[in-house]
């Protein structure tokens, strides 16, 4: 319960400290409404960053090197529980405390922009031979000419994954052409292509299939085609030791936009493994 | 020769300016600031605009040469993106044609008011060079019917894209550098607000 109070006081203070019209340069609008959610809430996944690294102030002031409280760790700590999603146990409680003290300990973690390692996973709705199926896209921040663009790094698609199950160890090692293969003319190979659907254990151990290229190559086919986006979220991996994830919540209240919606602990060398899934070629 | 010449004088300036694009240092926040402001008044035009084309006082002759210059606002091929609620789906608009609809709209009464609050994003470089920014406003929409009961409303977000890019002109022999700021994609969201 003190955790709970700890977290929704400073968010209603928070709230009812701004003023309606404190925030930016000019305005757009001209009539008095009640603009204190709109305010709170993290409107674009930049305004996240800025808020997590203390690049902005309460009242959506950037702040810049120089500044007093530029990236303040004090700051960071006010502010910090409430880019998490409140309604979310499992970024609640301890594991977000942690986080936090990881963070505002030294003081020297923050997201960068263009900083790498960290991904949007686009849900999409496909047409696949007729039926509608759904892939996620993992796209990446590439730097490019003078500057940057983001690019399809991964899809995931369970049809494609079905086709390269990982196969039982034993079962795999008894599907090899024997290394004086070469002396036959590799009159053995017709055993590669007798069981299509085993094929891969063919290939080098350390083969990994290029579901990108899969899909590219079912897109040129025409057996595949693009419908509509579903969902876009964030998977960040820059903080040491951690990987987080940001969804976006539609909803009412001093808690809503971009927040926090998943936080796992994970040891560097765990996440070397998960980001050869997110970006095979880095 | 002389084509030579000219290959050789043409290869030279596009170089070189291309390197003094190349070189062009990052925004400072002044700077930044300055070109918020542009893509700010650009915005604020639009807002104007979107409430004159929405109001059903507004003459249909009148309406459409707002539309016109609604449209000078964007880029050429920019297209508007809109989900509600209940469809998330997102249905694509030209300006034009998002603007037409919003001008046709089936109400006798229309209340159309922008949120005092944005949020202008940090400006980015794309390939080419151009820097491209967003600016997140917010929409109340009301629509009323012939006996004034309120019948449908609705606060969007709208994620308005932003290109800046420096440009020169002549002016009285001299080159004068400037900023030119036009408006691209515009994403339009429904809130739970």
């Amino acid at each position: 319960m003190n955790k709970l109070i700890k977290v929704i006081v400073p968010v209603v203070l928070l709230a009812l400290c701004l003023k309606v019209d404190a925030q930016f340069i000019g305005n757009v609008g001209d009539v008095q409404m009640d603009e204190r959610e709109l305010i709170t809430m993290t409107k674009q996944m930049g305004q996240f960053i800025h808020r997590f690294n203390y690049e902005e102030d309460q009242y959506g002031k950037r702040l810049y090197p120089g500044d007093k409280d530029y990236r303040s760790a004090q700051k960071r700590k006010d502010v910090l529980p409430l880019l998490f999603d409140l309604n979310n146990q499992r970024t609640g409680g301890a594991l977000r405390d942690f986080f936090i003290e990881d963070l505002t300990k030294n003081n020297n973690q923050f997201m960068e922009f263009l900083g790498g390692k960290w991904y949007s996973e686009v849900s999409a709705k496909f047409i696949w031979k007729g039926k509608v199926v759904d892939i996620s896209m993992i796209m990446a921040l590439e730097k490019e000419g003078l500057g940057s663009k983001w690019v399809i790094s991964n899809v995931f698609f369970s049809e494609f994954q079905k086709y390269f199950p990982h196969g039982e160890m034993a079962e795999r090692e008894k599907h090899f052409l024997h290394p004086m293969s070469h002396e036959l003319d590799f009159m053995n190979i017709y055993k590669v292509f007798n069981d299509p659907q085993i094929i891969e254990y063919y290939a080098s151990t350390d083969y990994l299939p290029d579901y990108l290229t899969l899909f590219f190559y079912e897109i040129k086919q025409g057996n595949l085609k693009f419908d509509h986006v579903e969902n876009v979220k964030f998977h960040i991996f820059q903080i040491d030791n951690w990987y987080f994830e940001v969804s976006w919540f539609n909803r009412k209240g001093y808690n809503a936009g971009w927040l926090i919606s998943n936080l796992v602990y994970l040891k560097d060398e765990e996440k070397e493994a998960l980001l050869k899934i997110y970006q095979p070629k880095r | 020769m002389k084509k030579l010449l000219f290959a050789i004088a043409f290869a030279f300036f596009a170089l070189t300016g291309y390197q003094a694009f190349a070189q062009e240092p990052e925004l400072s926040p002044e700077r930044k600031q300055a070109i918020d402001s542009l893509a700010l008044e650009k915005v604020r035009d639009l807002s104007k605009y979107v409430k004159l084309i929405g109001s059903k006082n507004t003459p249909w002759s009148e309406a459409n040469r707002v539309i016109d210059r609604a449209e000078e606002l964007f880029a050429p091929d920019a297209e508007i993106g809109v989900s509600s609620l209940s469809k998330t789906k997102v249905e694509y608009y030209k300006v034009r044609q998002y603007l037409e609809r919003l001008m046709r709209l089936n109400y006798d009464r229309v209340e159309i008011d922008w949120y005092k609050i944005q949020y202008v994003s940090d400006l980015q470089r794309q390939p080419d060079g151009t820097y491209v920014g967003v600016i997140t406003i917010f929409q109340t929409f009301k629509g009323y019917d012939a006996e004034g009961r309120l019948v449908y409303q609705d606060t969007t977000k709208k994620d308005i894209t932003v290109y800046v890019k420096r440009k020169e002109t002549q002016i009285g022999g001299r080159l004068i550098g400037f900023w030119d700021v036009l408006l691209g994609d515009m994403r339009v969201k429904e809130t739970a607000h």
